[in-house]
């Protein structure tokens, strides 16, 4: 009789824990996936490939000592424990509480669009039900880079200062396009709703066939705003030693290094759900696994498809100068976007459907 | 020197205030930066233009000269070296020829080739050491770990020549310190082939790279006349369209008997001193060819003056020719006659081609085991000077573009 | 261009006669070294010579240095020049050399004439003393004040050597210590 209770009560407090805690859309959505834990995940394999395939266009090996018989893998655990146990060094001349503030402030704002982006099309699995997702998830985008600029007024160095001026040439001139660009599917589809657009690209026409231009615009918007080596202008090592990031040490400054790859994942979850399909061409069935846990699960890999392809062009390319960039940006990007806004109205009004 | 009417600024020893104008804002892109080496720029900006700037260099100055007078003759040899150590023989081999021409002797004929031999290698090695310093610092890190990667090539291949990675010191009074072993011909010949494959990729990937031309094209040109005014030298002067070279206008060593060209560009932008660097790799490679040919097909005799190889004891000699099983073949120590040389007294002065431009020597010694006064002008010393006219007028991102491509190299240019 | 350099000097010792003639009015005298020419002018026509040389083509300097001898009591100051642009000159290295006290030496700046002598003048002032009137920017290149107030290259000044025996006060160490 006690016996058929406990496991009654474990498995009522399995079943809770499941649908209550951990695939509680607001939490799963926010934390696990794509939140904080994917994207933690995501990032810390995005290093290592990024590291390994330059190595290897490099001629060398990239990390290997650690573990040979895995590739170096460890080695990323290692560099966090190492960031972790590092003293945190703060300037005394510096702003305290901007400084402190601001990493953790850009760490918490890249991952916000997450919470406005649906991860499948059941409705009960949905963090918030919003008719609006696309332009929801958007706005929330724009919103940390302004802590950037923050980072470089706090720090109280020369360096930082010219680096801060510089992301914030960038960001506007970037941001734009990639707002743009993302905002151009939606006078084909007559939709901001993420779960519609993904529903169109069930036939199997993604609109990235559809709209090339926009795809390949938001490409470029991408790598330039999210400060990736070798497009990271306003990091640039060689000139400014390290721009907004110059001052900071120990866990604040890993934080930095991957508060970039993290705004690059959010930008590239939109991407996927926009262009490239969605959890298309899996229909989703219904119960807990195969409605929310498997199309969220192929959206993770088709996002990480993507951060690949941007962290290989970094053994191939050099690092352009400001006024080239955004002379690229203001002189060529801008209407190319405006170009696949057109694209966009004109197969509208021929009745081109995916 | 410092001004001391600046108003409430403590003066402490060693210190300097100069006024700085409004509307300026000054940057020091100082000596510990990750992309500066051993020198401090002050830059003064405007926006983004630089309007004014100050190579502020002396942090790596080693007093060569003055240590020179206290040395004797053959000690100063490897103290030299150190002043380039990327490429050795050509930093030393102005010094042995100017005392050489006080001693009065000329080295044998396979001595010169050896010398030249290992001067090529050298430029190659320093030009890929440029190459790859260049392209980090303008982002690309592939062409640096390529560079870096094919420069072991050629750093092993002078060790098999010579002993010692880096610090050869070859060249010594009257001939060189030892001969070429016997399976070098064909190391070298693998050596050639395999740059020549690689410098067509470094072409494609970085060269002929859009992204890399655009950031290059049309920075930091210096006009022909510029250039002659300001005596800039070495690769950065052949960009602008002076055709001079040392090997050219004044042949030392074997160079009188080579056959090679002296590639010269018109345009003096960045992009042009990249493709001379790639170019003159390329006639590098065509010169150990023809020395590695003329060094096989002659008999081994006489790498070292008679007046000194003379005085050497029997066991040198047995060694030289093989006799001594476990010592291996043509290698010998230092002649003892070098260790109390005296030469007598006169002025001299040579110049060579090294790989970032002409070196210069002047000797004079009066007689005594000791130099009188050795006079160094080093190629990177001489080329300081672009770095306060040429640069202003250009945007702070096209400081690394320019300073890095005139091969700058700053203990060269400390002394 | 003017000048007395008419045909091309094929030698080093044509090329010295032809420069002591077109030097003539400043009286030149030639001394004995090996691997150049060297030229010595006093000190009051150093510009002059060097204007003159610059016509005749040689236009850009390798290298300013100055010789310290002590027992005559002189420096010599030496301007190395060749030629870049004119590809017959360009063969040929010329030392225009002066001679000058060693108690209070000047020397007249040549940075107007050849602008590539700046960055060397400024050096040859900090390692020896002389001060070179006219010089646009004359501070210090290599060396921090401290040590360029002892004016290094000059043959009087020895640097102390250190033996290996190195004397230490073992009670003054011991009373030293407050642990």
């Amino acid at each position: 009789m006690d016996m058929v209770t406990a496991a009654k009560v474990f498995s009522d407090i399995g079943w809770g824990l499941f649908h209550y805690i951990i695939f509680y859309p607001p939490v799963y959505q926010f934390i696990i996936i794509p939140g904080l834990v994917a994207a933690l995940v995501v990032v810390v394999f995005m290093i290592w490939f990024e590291r390994k395939a330059a190595a290897r266009v490099q001629m060398r090996y990239g990390p290997l000592e650690i573990s040979p018989r895995t590739g170096g893998a460890p080695q990323l655990i290692a560099d966090l424990i190492r960031y972790t146990v590092q003293e945190l060094i703060i300037p005394s001349a510096a702003d305290f509480f901007a400084f402190i503030v601001a990493p953790n402030a850009m760490l918490i704002l890249s991952l916000l669009p997450m919470v406005a982006v649906p991860m499948t099309s059941i409705s009960e699995y949905w963090p918030i039900p919003m008719g609006y997702s696309l332009l929801i998830a958007v706005a929330l985008s724009t919103l940390a880079p302004i802590f950037t600029v923050v980072m470089a007024w706090a720090s109280n160095n020369k360096f930082s200062v010219l680096g801060g001026v510089r992301e914030s040439f960038i960001i506007v001139a970037y941001e734009l396009i990639a707002v743009i660009s993302l905002l151009s599917v939606v006078p084909l589809l007559h939709t901001f709703n993420l779960v519609d657009i993904v529903n169109y690209q069930m036939s199997g026409i993604w609109l990235g066939l559809l709209n090339p231009i926009a795809l390949l615009d938001l490409f470029i918007a991408i790598l330039m705003s999210t400060s990736g080596f070798p497009f990271e202008i306003p990091d640039s090592e060689t000139e400014l030693v390290a721009g907004p990031f110059t001052e900071y040490s120990g866990l604040i400054y890993g934080i930095n290094m991957g508060g970039g790859y993290i705004r690059r994942w959010a930008f590239s979850v939109l991407m996927t759900l926009v262009f490239l399909g969605g959890w298309a061409p899996y229909r989703p069935g219904p119960g807990i696994l195969l409605g929310y846990f498997v199309p969220s699960l192929i959206v993770v890999v088709k996002a990480t498809i993507v951060m690949a392809i941007m962290s290989f062009l970094r053994a191939v390319y050099g690092r352009y100068r400001l006024d080239q960039a955004l002379s690229l940006a203001w002189e060529v990007l801008i209407p190319l976007a405006f170009a696949a806004f057109g694209i966009s109205v004109a197969e509208a009004f021929f009745g081109v459907h995916p | 020197m410092s001004e001391g009417s600046a108003s409430g600024v403590p003066h402490l020893p060693g210190m300097e205030v100069r006024p700085v104008e409004r509307n300026v804002y000054e940057v020091q892109i100082g000596p510990s930066h990750p992309g500066s080496g051993h020198m401090r720029i002050i830059v003064e900006l405007d926006g983004d233009v630089m309007v004014r700037v100050d190579p502020d260099i002396g942090f790596v100055h080693r007093t060569m000269e003055k240590l020179a007078e206290g040395r004797g003759w053959i000690k100063n040899i490897p103290l030299f070296e150190r002043m380039a150590i990327l490429d050795a023989c050509n930093t030393t081999l102005p010094y042995v020829e100017a005392v050489e021409k006080l001693l009065d002797i000329e080295p044998p004929e396979r001595a010169k080739y050896l010398r030249a031999l290992l001067c090529e290698i050298n430029r190659i090695a320093s030009h890929l050491y440029g190459i790859g310093i260049f392209a980090v610092f303008l982002g690309h890190s592939t062409i640096y770990m390529w560079a870096f990667g094919d420069r072991e090539v050629f750093v092993q291949l002078a060790e098999d020549l010579t002993g010692a990675r880096l610090t050869h010191s070859y060249p010594v009074f009257g001939g060189v310190r030892r001969d070429i072993p016997d399976d070098f011909p064909q190391n070298a010949r693998k050596a050639v082939r395999y740059m020549r494959y690689r410098l067509d990729e470094y072409a494609k990937i970085y060269l002929n790279n859009p992204n890399i031309r655009k950031r290059l094209e049309g920075v930091g040109v210096i006009s022909k006349t510029k250039a002659a005014e300001l005596g800039i030298v070495g690769p950065n002067a052949r960009a602008s369209g002076i055709k001079y070279d040392v090997r050219l206008v004044e042949p030392y060593e074997a160079y009188p008997e080579l056959d090679f060209e002296i590639p010269v560009f018109e345009e003096g932008d960045s992009l042009a001193r990249a493709w001379q660097r790639v170019e003159e790799i390329k006639q590098s490679l065509n010169i150990i060819e023809q020395a590695v040919d003329w060094l096989e097909k002659h008999p081994r005799e006489g790498f070292m003056h008679d007046k000194f190889w003379k005085t050497a004891p029997k066991l040198y000699k047995d060694v030289y020719e093989g006799n001594i099983p476990y010592a291996g073949k043509y290698r010998v120590k230092l002649m003892p006659l070098f260790a109390t040389l005296k030469v007598p007294p006169g002025k001299a002065a040579a110049r060579v081609e090294a790989g970032r431009g002409e070196i210069f020597y002047y000797v004079e010694s009066d007689g005594k085991e000791v130099p009188y006064r050795v006079r160094v002008i080093t190629p990177s010393f001489r080329n300081v000077i672009a770095f306060k006219y040429v640069m202003p007028g250009h945007r702070l991102m096209d400081l690394p573009a320019i300073y890095g491509s005139f091969d700058y190299f700053p203990p060269e240019w400390d002394r | 261009m003017g000048g007395g350099v008419r045909e091309v000097p094929a030698t080093a010792e044509e090329l010295q006669k032809s420069l002591l003639e077109a030097l003539k009015d400043y009286k030149p005298q030639v001394e004995p070294v090996k691997g150049y020419i060297d030229i010595v002018v006093p000190v009051e026509h150093l510009v002059e010579a060097a204007v003159k040389l610059k016509e005749l083509g040689f236009d850009h300097v390798i290298s300013v240095g100055a010789v310290d001898y002590i027992a005559k009591k002189q420096f010599k100051v030496m301007y190395h020049v060749t030629s870049y642009l004119n590809e017959d000159l360009s063969k040929f290295m010329v030392s225009l050399s002066t001679y000058i006290s060693r108690d209070n030496p000047h020397c007249p700046s040549l940075t107007r004439v050849w602008l590539s002598a700046e960055l060397q003048e400024r050096e040859t002032y900090e390692m020896f003393g002389i001060t070179f009137d006219g010089h646009p920017d004359l501070r210090l290149l290599l060396l921090t004040p401290v040590v360029a107030a002892l004016k290094p290259l000059r043959k009087d000044f020895v640097v102390k050597e250190e033996s290996d025996n190195i004397e230490t006060d073992y009670e003054a160490f011991e009373s030293s210590k407050w642990w």
